[in-house]
């Protein structure tokens, strides 16, 4: 009570220090709890962004494959996934997996023609299956048709097929082509193959504007899994007759019956013009969305197990988003750093005023050593001043902070353009207040008050009874 | 009854090479119930003595015994609790506590020794207050008062515990020559009823005057002491 009582009167009465001392302590915890709901809001938001426009929370790849996948390599496209069916029955089989979508990135050109004279359009896409791809990924706002059809009421073959452009790269084409494309214009697909190239006559379906991550989007189209498979002949049957299908299964068990199939009259007699074709795996990627991103380790493990045997591999979010991640984490690094070395530069201010403190106190505490006073008593005077001017310095800055926040919280924080685009996509920073810096400012402050005290107070208990003695 | 005893007490510092010699072989007896002035110019030695009389200096060579203990063999928190509970401080400066007003700065010491009440506590304070006639001062903060009335509360700080001594160091030196005379009028009254041993230093000879001994130091040795047994 006695350490408590002269404490508070020496806070109010050096009012200027103390208001000194706690207003770069208050800025301290601002920075803590500012800082750290910033840094977590950029994490959870960039998590989100990456996960909801580009990755899903993993993706599954070809096993073929020596590098990474990632949705921005056009250049050197992944093997396409092998057993897709199997693959898609091994992800329908576990329950924390929301949705998938197998999808693809490869380039092409599409072909118009204008005045007679046909014209060359670079094209950068994703072959998408549609209806997943869109459950997944919500991230083109369509501005003209649609995403091949996905929402609308009544479709058409018309809609379903073709390509969907974004709406810079219309406007590039019409910058560097003198060519505008109206929606529902035939357009020819010409990809190249290891045959040579290929053409598919499609239509443009749709134009779309991206709500996040323009960077990238803005060069990104889009192209349907069947016009996709046509492009590459991605094709197989759907169905053989029963009695193949029986001479082949035989087949497979021994030679003989291979060499017996071969004088089966009916073997060779199948029609090819009756047969249904079938689109197969030309993707190279399957994005997996999970119910809880919670699960994410524990999918990976079960679908690395699993999939050994089905020539896949498995890479999280993080993994995929490449440089996107790297460049997130480093600017979330930078912003907890320069955090920290701010607070160290008012940890040494702090424990430089409480010297100066201790200093001017010299015949206070040597007449209270004189009189009696234990060292413990002189340090719990110092720490007990300390936490209090620390704690509601840190109490009142933790208030202003909550305030600024939460104004900030309704529309989000305004940042540089290419701060955002690499952060959380573009746009303003959602601000997700939390409970948690507020305590870590608490405990930081309080840390840092007791690290910051212990070389004052050491001074201040080496003071000797002399010293009051010798104060004329 | 001795209170103090320095036997053959010598104290030197180093500054750098050069000893400095603050005492060169004192002894000295002091009685309980005595009010001893230590007279002598500055750096004679006397505030030296003083702090050995007050545990917060220990003799380089020697033996000092407070109240028959040899100070030497005490560790600091000995020495403190010994302070603490048989001696009283009266600073040339005051030292009041600033921040505490005339009655906390009285019950400081009181609160150091815990085991008191609060109700004694204050009956204690409170005949102290009356007794160096602070009463109406009570709520005052040392920088509200005179210096007169700051030394008045130091002299009432140092009685509250009943302390065996109490040691001032210079008491006058801040304050006017009446104000001076009537600090150590005050003192010898309570020496008078208290029957607590006051050693005080002091290069005053009007101050020196109200001693019932003088035990007078030069470099750091007592050149007169039992013959200047001085009548009240």
């Amino acid at each position: 009570m006695l350490t408590l009582k002269i404490a508070l009167r020496t806070l109010m009465r050096r009012k200027g220090r103390a208001i000194l001392i706690g207003v770069l302590v208050g800025f301290g915890t601002f920075l803590i709890v500012f800082g750290t709901t910033f840094t977590a809001s950029t994490s959870e938001t960039s998590r989100a962004s990456i996960i909801d426009n580009f990755t899903g929370d993993l993706i599954v790849y070809s096993d073929k494959s020596k590098e990474l996948p990632s949705p921005f390599a056009f250049q050197t496209p992944l093997p396409p996934v092998q057993n897709l069916q199997k693959v898609g029955e091994l992800l329908d089989s576990l329950p924390e997996i929301q949705a998938y979508v197998p999808y693809s990135q490869n380039y092409a050109i599409i072909q118009v023609e204008r005045e007679g004279k046909k014209i060359d359009l670079p094209f950068i896409f994703y072959a998408v299956e549609p209806e997943p791809y869109r459950e997944i990924f919500t991230n083109a706002s369509m501005e003209e048709g649609s995403f091949f059809g996905v929402g609308l009421a009544e479709k058409t073959p018309a809609d379903s097929a073709g390509v969907v452009i974004s709406r810079y790269q219309h406007e590039q084409y019409i910058k560097n082509y003198g060519v505008s494309l109206v929606t529902g214009e035939p357009v020819t697909v010409l990809g190249v193959t290891e045959g040579g190239v290929n053409t598919v006559a499609a239509r443009l379906v749709g134009i779309f504007e991206p709500e996040l991550y323009k960077n990238v989007f803005d060069y990104i189209n889009f192209i349907d899994a069947a016009t996709y498979s046509q492009l590459y002949n991605f094709t197989g049957v759907e169905s053989l007759p029963d009695s193949f299908n029986a001479g082949l299964e035989a087949a497979l068990i021994s030679e003989d019956a291979l060499f017996e199939l071969a004088l089966d009259e009916d073997f060779g007699k199948l029609d090819v013009s009756t047969l249904k074709s079938e689109a197969v795996s030309g993707y190279t990627m399957i994005a997996v969305k999970l119910t809880d991103h919670e699960a994410l380790d524990r999918v990976v493990a079960e679908l690395r197990e699993k999939g050994g045997s089905l020539g896949i591999k498995v890479a999280t979010w993080k993994e995929a988003s490449g440089f996107y991640a790297t460049i997130s984490s480093a600017l979330q690094a930078f912003i907890v750093l320069a955090t920290a070395l701010i607070f160290l530069v008012v940890t040494l201010i702090f424990t430089n005023t409480l010297i100066i403190n201790v200093v001017e106190r010299t015949a206070e505490i040597g007449t209270m050593r004189a009189l009696g006073t234990d060292k413990s008593f002189i340090r719990g005077l110092f720490l007990t001043e300390t936490l209090i001017l620390n704690i509601a310095a840190s109490l009142v800055a933790m208030l202003i902070s909550l305030g600024i926040m939460l104004a900030l919280s309704k529309n989000g924080i305004p940042l540089p353009d290419t701060v955002s685009q690499f952060l959380v996509g573009g746009g303003r920073l959602p601000l997700q207040i939390r409970f948690t810096p507020f305590v870590q400012a608490l405990v930081v402050v309080v840390v840092v008050s007791v690290l910051a005290t212990l070389y004052p107070v050491k001074v201040a208990t080496s003071i000797t009874p002399l010293k009051a003695m010798s104060d004329k | 009854m001795s209170v103090v005893e320095l036997k053959d007490v010598k104290k030197y510092y180093m500054l750098g090479q050069t000893r400095v010699d603050a005492l060169r072989g004192v002894s000295l007896t002091i009685e309980k119930g005595e009010f001893l002035a230590i007279a002598g110019p500055s750096g004679s030695g006397k505030s030296t003595m003083l702090n050995m009389f007050g545990c917060i200096d220990l003799p380089s060579e020697g033996k000092v015994l407070i109240d028959g203990t040899e100070i030497d063999t005490l560790k600091d928190k000995e020495l403190t609790r010994y302070r603490r509970t048989k001696i009283g401080f009266i600073f040339q400066s005051f030292n009041l506590i600033p921040v505490l007003n005339v009655y906390e700065n009285i019950e400081f010491p009181l609160l150091l020794n815990r085991g008191l009440s609060k109700k004694d506590r204050e009956s204690i304070v409170m005949k102290f207050v009356e007794e160096v006639g602070l009463s109406d001062r009570l709520k005052n903060k040392p920088n509200e008062l005179s210096g007169g009335q700051r030394q008045r509360v130091a002299i009432a700080r140092a009685l509250v515990t009943n302390p065996l001594i109490i040691l001032a160091d210079e008491p006058t030196a801040n304050l006017d020559s009446a104000t001076g005379i009537k600090i150590v009028e005050l003192m010898r009254t309570i020496n008078e009823v208290e029957k607590t041993t006051f050693i005080f230093s002091t290069h005053d000879a009007h101050i020196m005057k109200q001693a019932r001994r003088i035990v007078r130091v030069l470099d750091g040795r007592i050149v007169d002491a039992e013959a200047m047994e001085i009548g009240a």
